[in-house]
């Protein structure tokens, strides 16, 4: 088969699943004990998908961290209300750790994993090698232009001449 | 009652991936059918918070636990699973004012896309703290597993090890995928509202979770090889 066949037989197959977890998401969501029949799904992940819906609850942060979110939450808010009142854009909403969360509103590429952060030492890498690779060059042409003139370098050039002669 | 002071300019591409979860792409056939079923009816409480900032409980009490559950699913350890709950909230509060409603009419009756850039803001904060983990590794990756598992909430109210295995196997899918399964079986969000966080089509996303599975499954031993 040919790798189109192949790439729709997968997107089939894909839809297959998400049909099924949706019927299966929506009896969990109003407590049904039986789980939905599905005779196209293959049974291995029909199983999966049962056991990941059973196993992965959903979890609850404790009362304490709640209310004490809820309170700073109340905080910037009414920084923001005066603000407001006060004709500023953003309103006064208190300095700390707040000031670079704008930073995480954005599309999905802005934080990838494993993105952004390389590239910059990428670049550095680039120049930082470019640079040593001009300044080596420059050495090299200042050597040649200048001989040394140490009595260990004069007594290698004479022999290298007589060698030459 | 004030009037939000909102900018155009400050407005335009804060939510704008959020947009492509609600068209209807894919095959002739599934073209008819409503893909939004499950997308929350939160435009009224987005309106009051946008027009009062105080009025933003509402919202948070809704989706707290949906955040932190992603959060922790994701940093497998508390405290950083409240930390970046506390940073998804902040910057949604005080960047509410930039929310565009995206959801169209024809989506449904108070169809709203605040769920989808919530997660967006979720996902780009917890994706900071997994990189800043990895670049300042305190403990090793085993090591850290265990100790979370030691934690861990549900285990303990269900007192399985397969629960346990689960999650451990969810936790070894890479990037995208694994987002996805949790997307999908923690938060209960549709195809439609994983593809508007994740910024992926809904075809890419099915297919994720389609993946996502098949490799659970070998994790697991469940397919018979």
């Amino acid at each position: 088969m040919s790798a189109p066949g192949w790439r729709d037989r997968d997107e089939v197959d894909a839809m297959t699943t998400d049909r099924y977890l949706d019927a299966l998401l929506s009896a969990h969501a109003v407590g049904a004990a039986r789980t939905p029949a599905s005779s196209s799904l293959d049974p291995v992940l029909r199983s999966v998908a049962e056991r990941l819906s059973r196993d992965l609850p959903r979890l609850h942060p404790s009362f304490r961290f709640e209310e004490g979110l809820w309170l700073r939450l109340s905080e910037v808010a009414r920084g923001i209300r005066a603000g407001a009142a006060a004709g500023t854009d953003q309103g006064l909403v208190p300095a700390g750790a707040i000031d670079d969360l704008a930073a995480f509103v954005g599309g999905p590429d802005h934080y990838a994993d494993g993105a952004v952060t390389v590239r910059p030492l990428l670049v550095g890498g680039a120049l930082t090698s470019a640079a040593l690779s001009i300044a080596g060059a420059a050495y090299v042409a200042w050597r040649l232009s200048h001989p040394s003139a140490a009595p260990m370098a004069r007594a290698i050039r004479a022999v290298s001449r007589t060698r030459l002669a | 009652m004030f009037a939000w002071p909102i900018r155009p300019s400050a407005r335009a591409g804060c939510n704008t991936v959020a947009r492509p979860a609600f068209r209807r792409v894919g095959r002739p056939e599934e073209v008819g059918r409503p893909r939004l079923a499950h997308l929350d009816l939160d435009r009224a409480l987005v309106e009051a918070a946008q027009a009062d900032a105080a009025r933003f409980e509402a919202l948070y009490r809704k989706y707290l636990a949906q955040v932190y559950s992603y959060a922790y699913y994701e940093l497998r350890d508390h405290h950083e699973a409240e930390d970046a709950t506390e940073r998804t909230f902040l910057a949604a509060l005080t960047n509410l004012h930039r929310f565009e409603e995206r959801a169209r009419p024809a989506d449904g009756d108070g169809a709203s896309t605040f769920r989808v850039w919530l997660f967006q803001i979720a996902r780009n904060v917890v994706a900071e703290r997994r990189r800043s983990r990895r670049r300042r590794p305190e403990a090793s990756l085993d090591e850290a597993a265990t100790v979370a598992d030691d934690l861990d909430i549900a285990a303990q109210v269900s007192g399985r090890a397969e629960a346990t295995e689960a999650r451990r196997a969810v936790s070894r899918l890479t990037g995208d995928r694994r987002r996805a399964v949790i997307l999908r079986f923690v938060d209960e969000m549709s195809t439609a509202e994983i593809a508007g966080t994740l910024g992926r089509s809904e075809g890419a996303v099915r297919v994720l979770i389609h993946r996502a599975l098949r490799s659970i499954a070998r994790d697991l031993g469940e397919d018979g090889r």
